[in-house]
């Protein structure tokens, strides 16, 4: 069943515009249980870690690449050494203006990471992924 | 007598009197070392690395002087090397030379006029072959920065274009004009840090072509200008901006770089303040004579983790998302002020506020 169960989302991008249109074009699929905005990677983390009551609920985390502080590989890193009852429950897809082949290569090596995705996001792509996304 | 103009000569061989011989005759006009043996040869060129000519009797009781220079040749790979040797050598003098382990042959016995043409001539390749060692490692740096470049170019350039792109297609869907309004102010922001980017690209490229024109300083005309420009763009509302100059004499420096240095560096302590914080100060304290200036810009803004203060000043750096930023100013402060000798300090607590500490020397009057 595709469009019954409502997601909950993490965006994390250091631009608070970014992360205003991401949390506009989510809320706009109609298909969002809740929307939180992280500018800094670390604090998402925290909040993942912290955050058991909201499983086994989809959730769908949209991380930028390019930070200061934790960029958005070394939030994957991080997120990767989290024990499998929390990661199980996420599904990271980045998102960035980055054209960058080293970039692009390297979010193939991640294997929770589910896809690279262009910036801006639009409500069109997103919602492609969310009726492609088994869940 | 001015000793550092002379070029550094190293004379191995085993006999004294040669030794003895070869620096009586060039002390004048070189500085000479001289080893009997091929330790005390390596010994010498691992303390004086400024070496550029070393000349090798072939027959020394423990190894020839090309194995010698075989052995050092990796180690100390920029020293010209020269043999000396007698005719009956000559077949090994040639394979050494031409397997390019060594510049010159002087023959024994040798006149003065063959070894002062051969280190001159020696000396000369060894000037042209470092600067062109050089010119490779400031073109190897170039191209690492450009490497840089083109990738941030894509990230500071397309990301603020990209967020409009998007705030734009939902501002096509918003009928709210208070939402409106917010879409309008974020994208206004975004605007500001491509702006800001390309600005600092400018002082950049200004930075780094620009060649250094010494003035006279007068440091509260230049921070004058440069809290202006502030005041204008409302980037210094409510907070208390005070400057203390006390300049005694006349401080020659080049005002470009001064302003950008100033400029950037106002321009963090205004923007890194502490959100809703009641006393945000921002103080610039100068004292300046002929010699140097010493520059404090204080604030009492959101501070600098410990952990991120040796790198604020690599391109491209940033130590927090807190407003926007390019990751260029500060390198562009610590750019400048290596084109002019100074030095900068830094002392920062979270939530308490950072301290720059500059020290700047001036140019000495009447020289170049």
């Amino acid at each position: 069943m595709v469009a019954t169960r409502k997601q909950h989302f993490i965006v994390i991008d250091d631009s608070k515009l970014d992360c205003f249109i991401a949390e506009k074009v989510i809320r706009n699929t109609g298909k969002c249980e809740s929307v939180r905005s992280f500018l800094q990677a670390t604090e998402a983390l925290e909040f993942i870690k912290s955050n058991i009551a909201e499983q086994p609920t989809p959730n769908i985390i949209l991380v930028d690449i390019q930070m200061p502080v934790m960029n958005g590989f070394e939030f994957v890193d991080a997120f990767e050494q989290l024990p499998a009852e929390i990661t199980k429950n996420y599904k990271i897809y980045v998102i960035s203006s980055s054209i960058n082949d080293v970039d692009l290569n390297r979010v193939h090596n991640y294997s929770s990471v589910i896809q690279f995705l262009n910036k801006p996001l639009t409500s069109n792509n997103l919602s492609l992924l969310l009726t492609k996304d088994h869940m | 007598m001015n000793t550092t103009e002379k070029i550094k000569v190293l004379y191995i061989d085993d006999e004294q009197n040669n030794l003895n011989g070869f620096k009586a005759t060039f002390r004048f006009d070189y500085s000479v070392l001289i080893a009997s043996t091929t330790e005390m040869a390596s010994e010498i060129l691992a303390n004086n690395p400024d070496i550029h000519i070393i000349l090798c009797d072939q027959r020394m009781p423990d190894k020839t002087g090309v194995q010698f220079f075989e052995e050092i040749r990796s180690i100390y790979p920029d020293p010209i090397r020269m043999l000396i040797t007698g005719y009956t050598d000559i077949e090994s003098v040639i394979d050494a030379i031409n397997r390019g382990h060594i510049f010159r042959y002087i023959k024994k016995p040798w006149t003065d006029a063959d070894v002062k043409s051969a280190i001159e001539e020696g000396n000369k390749f060894y000037l042209t072959s470092s600067l062109l060692s050089i010119k490779n490692s400031e073109l190897q740096s170039a191209y690492d920065e450009l490497g840089k470049f083109a990738y941030s170019v894509t990230h500071d350039l397309r990301g603020p274009l990209l967020s409009l792109l998007g705030a734009l297609e939902i501002a096509k869907s918003t009928e709210n004009t208070t939402e409106l309004r917010e879409i309008h102010d974020m994208m206004g922001e975004s605007i500001k840090k491509l702006d800001e980017f390309i600005r600092n690209i400018h002082e950049y490229y200004n930075l780094k072509r620009g060649r250094l024109m010494y003035e006279a300083i007068d440091f509260n005309t230049i921070v004058g200008d440069t809290a202006a420009l502030f005041k204008i763009a409302g980037i210094m509302d409510n907070i208390r901006f005070s400057v203390q100059v006390n300049q005694k004499d006349v401080f020659l420096s080049d005002e470009i770089s001064l302003k950008i240095i100033l400029n950037n560096l106002l321009s963090n302590a205004f923007k890194y303040q502490r959100k809703g914080a009641t006393d945000k100060f921002v103080e610039v304290t100068i004292d300046a004579n002929s010699e140097s200036a010493t520059i404090f810009v204080k604030d009492n803004g959101i501070g600098i983790h410990e952990n991120h203060i040796k790198n604020i000043f690599t391109m491209f750096y940033r130590a927090t998302s807190e407003e926007t930023g390019s990751g260029f100013g500060l390198y562009n402060v610590k750019d400048a002020l290596n084109k002019l000798k100074g030095d900068v300090e830094v002392i920062s607590t979270v939530n308490v506020g950072t301290t720059f500490k500059l020290t700047i020397p001036g140019k000495p009057n009447g020289s170049n």
